[in-house]
């Protein structure tokens, strides 16, 4: 009697484990219907459980109305340190990004947004287009007159001239960045400030790209509050870069309303100055803008589908099934592939401190064999133009970039991959095959074995360094991948030597005024080798005399058809040489939208010229002022 | 011996494990055979492709085709682009575009889409329409391109010399091709994972790792566990107290947080299967070498025992053949248990990315992680993880069933 009594239990336990799998997979589905129309506002810790979500009632922390929240995701990892500007790790990824390609500007403005659609300059604290002396060694900027800071005071040239000098002056990533090409920022009177660019042998400027590219990247502080800072800092600047800058003031529309471990929330400045017929006119939309902080991708990507983050900022594998088999509210800013503007490019750099690694036919030979369209296909789900549709440089796939080399000129250059025939003559060619019978090949006794590394979580570069592995197999080298966590990999790829990684892979510069100079430098400048903390670029430590002649003469060169020759001549070098090689074309920020509640946001041929970088980077907080309610 | 492994078999628990067991074993073994090639191959471009049939579309146009006419094929074309949800839709789309409720007949699907071909315009915004809404439009505007052409369609080739389009076949909506007749089929069971690999190519050589894997680990662990507890047990004293000793402290650290140091230690670059399986064997002997040396201790007294001391038998012959018989039952057991669990901890490993190098074997938790990494349980790709889970589940299930119908043989107070 007992053992049946048993034994029905445990059918009865089989029964309901299998019942509950099988509604599992079905609750599922249901879900992703029902989230369609029903916009649930995460549901985050309260401190005030009981606080009705009414406008008057939101308390700091307390749950924020839906229809007034844009909720953003992959931003923020952690919680955020503070609000200082001068610091370099505030870990605040919604209100202090400093960037080439754009910078954030919810919190903190820069003079101008720059704006990778058109690679124009759009005033923001500035008033009308900058000028540039007849030399071309001297920037003028207006200040709009209604720039105001957030305790009702101007903004003036000085802020400008101050915040430059204070940079300079702690040698935070900004000073140090600009301090080499900028002389100094001055304020001629108090809405007109001066940028004299530092000058060369020949009385030109060293590099007039870095000095536009400052206009629209680095941040003007209050000069009255950085004074503030320094007082209670005593001028120390690693104590001033340590202030957390809680009573920071800012010119923007947002600022910190409330943030913990869970989530960031800034609030409109319903006095911002930038309602102001010379700026937008109005305000931005959404009431609150909030980055809940997830623990890792598939967590955001869970809350991106349910609804409960409007703005995602996240790789998500074959991204066209969340509406083409799911039909969620979802888009991108291309409605097919390769669904945004991919304007970086990730690369594998090849550690020239391996002397096998020296050869060129090995390096040439990995290159050529790896199978480009399966990282495109199956590592970027898709997401990428192919190395077919856009040849092999050093310019990303926009327009704008490929028509500043000649492509004629180094067409028999530039491999598509899978080449394994072609990779396995030029190293039998090149005397380097296996002697002892292994499938390995050999370099003067030395086995051709390597190690592949990419951060460990980054999904689409492990599937790329993979693939790049299986390339090595298929040739007769031996490659090995490690995941190291990011900031191991990232502080052995950054230091002055390594010898850990062989072949590893890192980001390279997107779009932005200084391009694709900016990304040419990066990739082979022999300027940084020897440089410890080295985030600039050339991790690979790689070194040309003539490709740092032309890295040094493209910036001051104005005629277009000699910086053509310049660029190609480039090209012809890096692609012979290979110190590193491109896996795939990828956005500089992803940028997926969920319109469950808010909608009308940037989409190309829409006619706004916002570009898709989840309405933050530059000019896309322009969108910020386009979207609205879904009705 | 013969009458033991009689009995074992008699056991129904026993049998159905094995069955289970075998039957996996067998497939490992079999299915390499009939369907050959390199597991790790990339075969598809793009991930995930559903599980199914794949035939050449470029040889089935050069095919032979046959003419069948069957009279429901328009309408199944038509369903296939246009559910009964979409007619709703390009009716709500209509609507809004103000065409009369009256001039709109949703029943009649040709209507219905001469209708649309004709208001539909990509170009207008409706008011209160979002992105995704618009773009659902477009994409259901495109699937019905030529959807009511009864026209054949023209396949073409372009001439290298003239770049123009010669025509090369007629392609009417009766013409059918025999699957038999198409060159290149590939038949996928288990569709293809993130990197484009056959699934199910993979799970079998990815059981077979994991199988070996277990195997080897199971069989350090009973061994080392085996010797430990034999000469605890019988030795006692200070050797004893000694082997307990080493045995608690591994006993209270947790062997798992141990076998994570000990792979992510190793290095990735050195970590291949047998390294694993290795490592996994060396850190779950604890539980066999306190189990034989109890066992042992109530065995170091019988007579026999005994009587084989004084005949001056030496100390291993008395272990193996006094002693190691009677405990022959458990070990099989136990062996049998450390197999299953060192599976388990090969994906459990694997899960956390310390396992194997992916790019040199694959196995059950290898497999696991990539799926999880690229979400696959969040798309509904449930080909990449799910039959992973079921081979995880059926192998512990099938060893612990042997473990438990070889329990009920050997055990008196369990027999029925």
């Amino acid at each position: 009697m007992k053992k049946n009594v048993k034994r029905f239990l445990s059918l009865l336990l089989t029964l309901v484990m299998v019942l509950s799998m099988l509604t599992a997979c079905k609750s599922n589905k249901t879900d992703d219907t029902s989230t369609k129309d029903t916009a649930t506002p995460t549901v985050e810790a309260t401190d005030t459980p009981t606080a009705e979500p009414t406008e008057e009632a939101v308390s700091p922390g307390g749950e924020l109305p839906r229809n007034e929240t844009l909720y953003y995701g992959g931003l923020q990892w952690g919680a955020v340190n503070g609000w200082n500007p001068l610091s370099d790790d505030m870990n605040n990824a919604l209100a202090i990004t400093q960037a080439g390609g754009g910078s954030r500007t919810p919190m903190f403005e820069t003079l101008y947004m720059y704006n990778m659609l058109d690679d124009s300059m759009t005033p923001l604290l500035a008033d009308g287009d900058y000028q540039w002396n007849a030399d071309r060694t001297e920037i003028t900027v207006k200040i709009k007159s209604a720039a105001k800071w957030s305790d009702g005071t101007a903004v003036t040239a000085d802020d400008v001239a101050y915040t430059f000098d204070t940079d300079v002056k702690v040698k935070n990533g900004q000073g140090v960045a600009l301090a080499p090409y900028i002389e100094s920022v001055t304020a001629v009177d108090p809405s007109t400030v001066l940028i004299k660019a530092k000058l060369d042998d020949n009385g030109k400027a060293v590099n007039p790209l870095l000095v536009v590219a400052y206009l629209g990247q680095t941040y003007v502080i209050q000069k009255a509050w950085i004074q503030k800072v320094e007082a209670r800092c005593n001028n120390d600047p690693a104590a001033i870069k340590k202030d957390a800058g809680e009573d920071v003031v800012y010119s923007g529309p947002y600022h910190n309303f409330y943030n913990d471990d869970q989530k960031v929330v800034l609030i409109r400045d319903d006095n911002y100055w930038g309602q102001d017929a010379s700026m937008w006119g109005k305000l931005p939309a959404p009431k609150y803008l909030c980055h809940t902080i997830y623990a890792d991708n598939p967590a955001t990507e869970v809350a991106f589908k349910a609804g409960e983050v409007d703005v995602d900022q996240q790789f998500i594998p074959n991204i066209q099934d969340l509406w083409e088999k799911e039909g969620l509210p979802i888009s991108t800013y291309l409605q097919d592939a390769p669904y945004g503007i991919c304007v970086n490019m990730p690369t594998a750099w090849y550690n020239m401190d391996n002397p096998l690694l020296q050869n060129v036919s090995i390096r040439k030979a990995i290159a050529m064999a790896v199978d480009y369209d399966a990282i495109n296909a199956n590592a970027m789900t898709g997401q990428s133009p192919t190395f077919k549709d856009v040849p092999r440089s050093v310019m990303n796939p926009t327009d704008g970039e490929q028509a500043k080399y000649d492509k004629d000129a180094v067409k028999d250059l530039q491999w598509t991959g899978s080449d394994v025939e072609g990779a396995k003559k030029l190293l039998d060619d090149a005397g380097i095959v296996d002697k002892d019978g292994d499938g390995i090949r050999e370099l003067d006794g030395k086995k051709l074995s390597f190690v592949a590394a990419c951060p460990d979580g980054w999904t689409d570069w492990q599937a790329a360094i993979e693939i790049v592995a299986a390339a090595g197999k298929n040739i007769g080298i031996d490659i090995t991948t490690q995941y190291p966590q990011a900031d191991v990999f990232q502080s052995t790829v950054t230091s002055k030597k390594q010898t850990e990684y062989d072949i590893f892979m890192m980001w390279t510069d997107s779009a932005g005024p200084t391009q694709p100079w900016g990304r040419l430098r990066m990739l082979t400048s022999s300027e940084y080798n020897g440089v410890d903390n080295n985030w600039a670029g050339n991790w690979g430590h790689y070194s040309n005399k003539r490709m740092d002649e032309i890295i040094k003469a493209i910036p001051g060169e104005s005629d277009p058809a000699k910086q053509k020759e310049y660029y190609t001549e480039a090209v012809k070098i890096y692609l012979t040489d290979v110190p590193s090689f491109s896996l795939m074309y990828r956005p500089d920020q992803f940028h997926a939208v969920n319109e469950s509640v808010w909608t009308n946001y940037p989409e190309n041929g829409d006619g706004n010229n916002i570009p898709p970088l989840v309405l933050l980077n530059g000019y896309s907080i322009a969108g910020l002022y386009k979207i609205d309610l879904v009705k | 011996m013969k009458n033991t492994i009689r009995q074992v078999f008699h056991s129904p628990k026993f049998v159905v494990g094995f069955v289970i067991f075998a039957l996996m074993l067998l497939m490992v073994i079999i299915y390499p055979i009939i369907s050959p090639g390199d597991p790790l191959q990339m075969i598809s471009k793009g991930s995930f492709l559903k599980p199914g049939v794949y035939f050449s579309v470029y040889d089935s146009i050069n095919t032979n085709s046959k003419t069948i006419d069957l009279p429901e094929a328009n309408q199944k074309r038509l369903a296939n682009k246009l559910s009964d949800t979409d007619k709703v839709s390009m009716v709500q789309w209509l609507t809004a575009a103000g065409v009369p409720a009256e001039d709109i007949d949703m029943e009649d699907t040709t209507s219905l889409i001469k209708l649309w071909n004709e208001k539909y315009d990509p170009t207008v915004k409706p008011e209160g329409m979002t992105m995704a809404q618009r773009n659902f439009y477009k994409r259901l505007d495109k699937s019905l391109d030529n959807i009511l052409n009864e026209q054949p369609l023209v396949v073409s080739a372009q001439n290298q010399e003239t770049q123009t389009l010669d025509e090369i076949k007629r392609i009417s909506d009766t013409d059918y091709v025999n699957l038999k007749d198409v060159p290149n089929v590939k038949v996928l069971p288990l569709g293809t994972d993130n990197f484009g690999d056959d699934v199910l190519k993979k799970l079998v050589s990815a059981t077979k790792t994991s199988l070996l894997i277990g195997l080897i680990a199971g069989s350090i662990a009973t061994l080392i566990g085996l010797t430990l507890g034999l000469l605890a047990g019988y030795l006692g004293g200070f050797i004893d107290d000694f082997i307990m000793f080493i045995t608690n402290l591994f006993t209270v650290i947790p062997s798992f947080v141990l076998l994570i140091l000990i792979s992510y230690s190793i290095g990735q670059d050195k970590r291949g299967a047998s390294t694993v399986a290795i490592v996994i064997g060396i850190t779950s002997w604890v539980w066999t070498t306190r189990s034989v040396r109890s066992q042992v201790i109530s065995l170091r007294n019988r007579d026999h025992v005994n009587l084989s001391k004084l005949s001056g038998h030496s100390l291993t012959s008395i272990i193996i053949k006094d002693i190691l018989p009677y405990i022959a039952s458990y070990v099989v057991m136990a062996f049998i248990l450390q197999i299953s669990t060192a599976i388990l901890a090969e994906a459990s490993l694997s899960m956390i990315g310390l396992g194997p190098k992916t790019a040199d074997v694959s196995t059950l938790g290898l497999m696991m992680d990539w799926a999880m990494s690229y979400s696959a349980h969040l798309n509904g790709a449930w080909w990449a993880y799910f039959p992973v889970i079921l081979v995880i589940a059926l192998i512990s299930f099938s060893l612990n069933l042997m473990n438990t119908g070889l329990d009920q043989v050997f055990n008196p107070t369990l027999r029925d």
